[in-house]
């Protein structure tokens, strides 16, 4: 890989505007939110777009190869020799982006519909574009610091934005669950740091890598350890993932943008950027692409026991995360980059789609009281099948394209299990997709709420424009970009970076061939799907098909392994004791007594020396002689005066 | 020899009666005494000069000092120190740094350094040791300065004695009167009591 | 005149010094107690001299002389104190006198 950063001079002011046009938007709703009111949304989208367009026009600059150095550097101050702070463009920060600011702009944009009413109207647009600008913080840095600082910040706006409605004490406690296990990940992360500073002395990326040689083998597995607890937290990877389901209690928009579009894919582009030291610790790979891989499988099974819409939504990003994991885990970094392209498209339409349904039907979200809604939402319906057949991996669609890439990448470099694993799951996963959509539109109306009768003052345009936008790149851009292997334009835009993966020749099984098979087991999925709730006869009893399905589902999965209560016995539970042992019993006994017995003794000392001021002259002379005669005594003893 | 024994002798024993004595007037006059014993020693020890303002000053100008307070503080005929002993426990503290004090004075007179003999030559000249001639020439040129400062204390002092007295020129008001005549009766009932 | 040997005056003199200290200690007499003091004063005079004598150095002597001047300074701003204070009173008690007491 080339060490890019190393050569790259000069400065590029652009990617400064790009970078702080969000944060001026969010601070503009901060301040003037009340006087803003509705115009706080359109501000903010503009903003976000603009940047879209700054980085649209910034593609020259940065897959710039000039001998060396690759992309447009901004530097921006340096603390002491080795912290160096500045940005960086160049083709893997380029496309995260196009995502961030691209999608981000479609997402706001619709916010400006779905949060329509809402009381804090501005608030919710400050913070999206607080968000916006954490993401590029975090993948427009040069350096770990700064892709620190902007970790930290995405999973503030993260809690910010998760308990938006912050009178629900779900949303609360949901937000708060994610940041602590996002802090988890960023003890992880600083910890990678320190080791990376302590060997290199500076916090760069470039001289990080061209140092990994020089690390050997345990520092490297330790390094890569540390960053994948940051990359595990952040991205909802076993076991730190139970954040995930309870942060759909945040607004749709922000599923749509946040948790599934790009702050969950943080670790996936981590692992991308860090791919010189995960290619020299094989240990590392595997860790990751295991991991990887069990959450694919984990957030797939555990998706068909859902029946919140958006909780359906959050195991599949969880799952098709663990897709991406196992991606760049395994080597394929191609691979695992373009489901993150992809995923974002159809996800986001996912999500975006489903909040569409939501908003008709006043906010309600349990599928098994919606149904019928395709002849009543045709554009919801129509939208929500194509970003399920992208999800699914249908052929021609550009999920195809992307989860194959990583299902074949894991069998070249050497991962039969995880090869099997992927497939497995892309079943699983056209089962539950399926499923959902068969509920949720197809039958007879289950619902109490007249869709459509709360819709608000918006008009439906705002809403419907930006997911219509979408279904275009979560359909086509597949085929558009990666059709062709080796010479498409995807792998020839990343062909600086990732070109030189050794790639070992196919075992066996050819690419086309592992196609066939997964389209196999995704037509397996379907079939099931239709069998159990899309036939006539099958949509009178789904609804008690599907409970029935939630409830054999077995509890140690449902308990996410009993993580949650795991935690609670290990940390939450001696902290609360901790607590009432120091409010009871230290606090009042130990550090009042103290202060208490202070008094008294002063009190007590105090009275001594005062009984002393007896006002008798006869005792003040004594005390007169009683001093002379020790000054007497004492220099009769050391032998005079001198 | 006995004469310096019988000196000191009376020294003592005056001091003593000063101390012990019921009447101040008493002590007055052993007070007199000690001095009178004190200025023979002075002189056994050549300092003439100091002899003899030893007299003038201390029993002649001091003393009956103390004996015109004594009449102005007897205007009654009531005993003097009626009132309760506040510190009856005195004895005790008192008692052990005498003790202490007598065991100091044992060992320094252990370390007492011996004693040159004078230089032979009449009273008078200036050049004997202890004459007044001698006296004189240290104290107006040697020893100015402190002399001069005395001077200044004493004027002090003057000023202070007159500042202190001039306002007892009044004699006392009638509620104090009765207030001192409550005090009485309190310290009479107090000591039929105790 | 033959003076004694030295240690002989030393012992006189704190004897008589300690003298004056039982004196302002027990009694309660102000002017038994002022007398007291000068008992102290003249022992330390004592000293002086015989210590002037000793060590032939007339500086002693001119101290002690400086020390009766300053004693008999004292003694009268004493006595005015003491007249002060007690006149009004019927008994001549130092105990009673507590404008110090805190």
């Amino acid at each position: 890989m080339i060490h890019h950063t190393l050569g790259v001079t000069g400065s590029y002011p652009l990617l400064l505007t790009l970078w702080l046009l969000p944060l001026a938007g969010a601070v503009i709703c901060w301040a003037f939110g009340p006087q803003l009111r509705a115009l706080a949304g359109w501000l903010v989208s503009a903003l976000v777009g603009a940047a879209f367009v700054l980085a649209v026009l910034s593609w020259a600059a940065a897959t710039q190869n000039a001998g060396g150095a690759l992309g447009a550097h901004q530097p921006l101050f340096s603390w002491m020799p080795g912290f160096d702070f500045g940005l960086l463009l160049d083709p893997l920060s380029l496309l995260w982006t196009f995502i961030i600011t691209g999608v981000g702009f479609l997402i706001v944009f619709y916010s400006i519909g779905y949060m329509d009413g809402d009381p804090a109207f501005a608030r919710f647009f400050a913070y999206m574009g607080f968000f916006v600008f954490a993401m590029l913080t975090l993948v427009l840095s040069d350096n770990f610091v700064g892709l620190l600082v902007g970790w930290g910040l995405v999973g503030l706006a993260s809690y910010f934005l998760i308990g938006f409605w912050f009178e629900r004490p779900t949303a609360v406690a949901a937000a708060r669950k994610a940041f602590v296990i996002n802090v988890v990940g960023d003890v992880g992360m600083m910890f990678a740091i320190f080791l990376i500073v302590a060997n290199v002395h500076s916090i760069g990326f470039g001289d990080a890598f061209a140092a990994t040689g020089a690390y050997g083998a345990g520092l490297l597995f330790a390094i890569c350890l540390a960053l994948f607890i940051g990359a595990a937290a952040k991205s909802a990877q076993v076991p730190l993932h139970t954040w995930l389901p309870d942060a759909m209690e945040g607004p749709t928009p922000v599923s749509a943008l946040i948790h599934a579009a790009t702050m969950v894919t943080a670790g996936v582009y981590l692992v991308a950027r860090c791919a010189p030291l995960w290619d020299g610790s094989a240990g590392a790979q595997m860790l990751v692409g295991t991991i990887g891989g069990l959450t694919a499988l984990l957030g797939a099974v555990l998706g068909t026991a859902q029946w919140d819409i958006k909780r359906v939504l959050a195991y599949s990003t969880m799952s098709q995360i663990g897709y991406m994991i196992m991606g760049v885990g395994v080597g394929a970094y191609e691979g695992g980059i373009a489901h993150f392209f992809t995923h974002a498209f159809f996800k986001a339409q996912l999500f975006l789609g489903a909040g569409l349904v939501i908003h008709a039907l006043a906010n309600e979200q349990d599928i098994r009281k919606m149904g019928g809604l395709w002849k009543r939402m045709p554009f919801a319906f129509w939208v929500m099948l194509t970003a399920v057949l992208s999800i699914c991996g249908v052929p021609m669609f550009s999920g195809f394209f992307s989860k194959d890439q990583i299902i074949y990448g894991a069998l070249q470099h050497g991962h039969p299990w995880l090869y099997a694993v992927g497939i497995v799951t892309a079943g699983i996963t056209a089962y539950y997709m399926f499923r959902l959509l068969f509920i949720a539109f197809l039958g007879e109306y289950r619902g109490d709420e007249e869709p459509g009768a709360h819709s608000g003052q918006a008009p439906a345009w705002i809403m419907n424009a930006p997911v219509a936008i979408l279904v275009v790149p979560s359909v086509a851009i597949g085929a558009a970009l990666m059709y062709g292997g080796e010479n498409s334009p995807w792998a020839r835009f990343f062909a600086p970076l990732f070109g030189q993966q050794m790639v070992p020749s196919a075992a066996g099984i050819s690419e086309g061939l592992t196609s066939a098979i997964v389209f196999v087991a995704v037509l397996i999925g379907f079939v099931i799907a239709w069998q159990r709730y899309a036939t006539r006869d099958a949509q009178a009893g789904a609804v008690e098909r599907l409970q029935g399905e939630t409830r054999r589902m077995p509890a140690v999965l449902v308990n996410l392994f009993y993580f949650d209560a795991a935690i609670d016995l290990i940390f939450v539970r001696p902290a609360q004791f901790l607590g009432v042992v120091g409010g009871r019993v230290l606090d009042p006994r130990v550090v009042d007594g103290a202060v208490r017995d202070l008094v008294f003794w002063a009190r007590w000392l105090g009275a001594v020396v005062r009984s002393f001021q007896t006002g008798l002259v006869r005792a003040y002379a004594l005390i007169l002689v009683f001093g002379a005669a020790c000054f007497i005594l004492y220099y009769a003893l050391a032998g005079g005066v001198r | 020899m006995i004469a310096f024994w019988l000196v000191g002798t009376i020294l003592i024993a005056s001091a003593v009666w000063t101390i012990a004595a019921r009447k101040p007037v008493y002590s007055v006059v052993a007070l007199l005494l000690n001095f009178a014993a004190l200025a023979v020693l002075y002189l056994t020890l050549s300092a003439e000069f100091l002899a003899v303002i030893q007299i003038i000053v201390y029993s002649g100008a001091i003393l009956v000092l103390f004996v015109f307070v004594i009449a102005l503080l007897s205007s009654g005929t009531a005993p003097f120190a009626a009132g309760p002993n506040r510190l009856p426990k005195i004895w005790m503290p008192a008692g052990i740094i005498v003790a202490a004090a007598f065991v100091f004075l044992t060992y320094a007179l252990v370390r007492a350094p011996a004693l040159t003999p004078p230089r032979a030559g009449a009273v008078g000249n200036a050049g004997v040791f202890g004459s007044i001639a001698d006296f004189g020439k240290a104290l107006f040129t040697v020893q100015l300065l402190p002399f001069e400062v005395t001077a200044l204390i004493l004027m002090v002092a003057v000023i202070g004695v007159i500042t202190l007295g001039g306002e007892q020129m009044r004699a006392p008001s009638p509620p104090h009167e009765a207030k001192v005549e409550r005090a009485m009766r309190e310290a009479i009932l107090r000591e039929g009591e105790g | 005149m033959m003076a004694a040997p030295i240690g002989d005056y030393v012992a006189l003199a704190s004897v008589m010094f300690f003298i004056g200290v039982l004196g302002v200690i027990v009694r309660r007499n102000p002017l038994i107690m002022l007398m007291s003091i000068e008992l102290m004063f003249n022992a330390a005079n004592l000293l002086l001299i015989a210590f002037a004598r000793a060590w032939l150095q007339n500086s002693g002597q001119i101290f002690a002389f400086l020390v009766i001047t300053v004693a008999a300074a004292e003694a009268a701003i004493g006595l005015a104190i003491i007249v002060t204070t007690f006149r009004p009173e019927k008994y001549v008690d130092v105990d009673d006198v507590r404008a110090l007491k805190g």
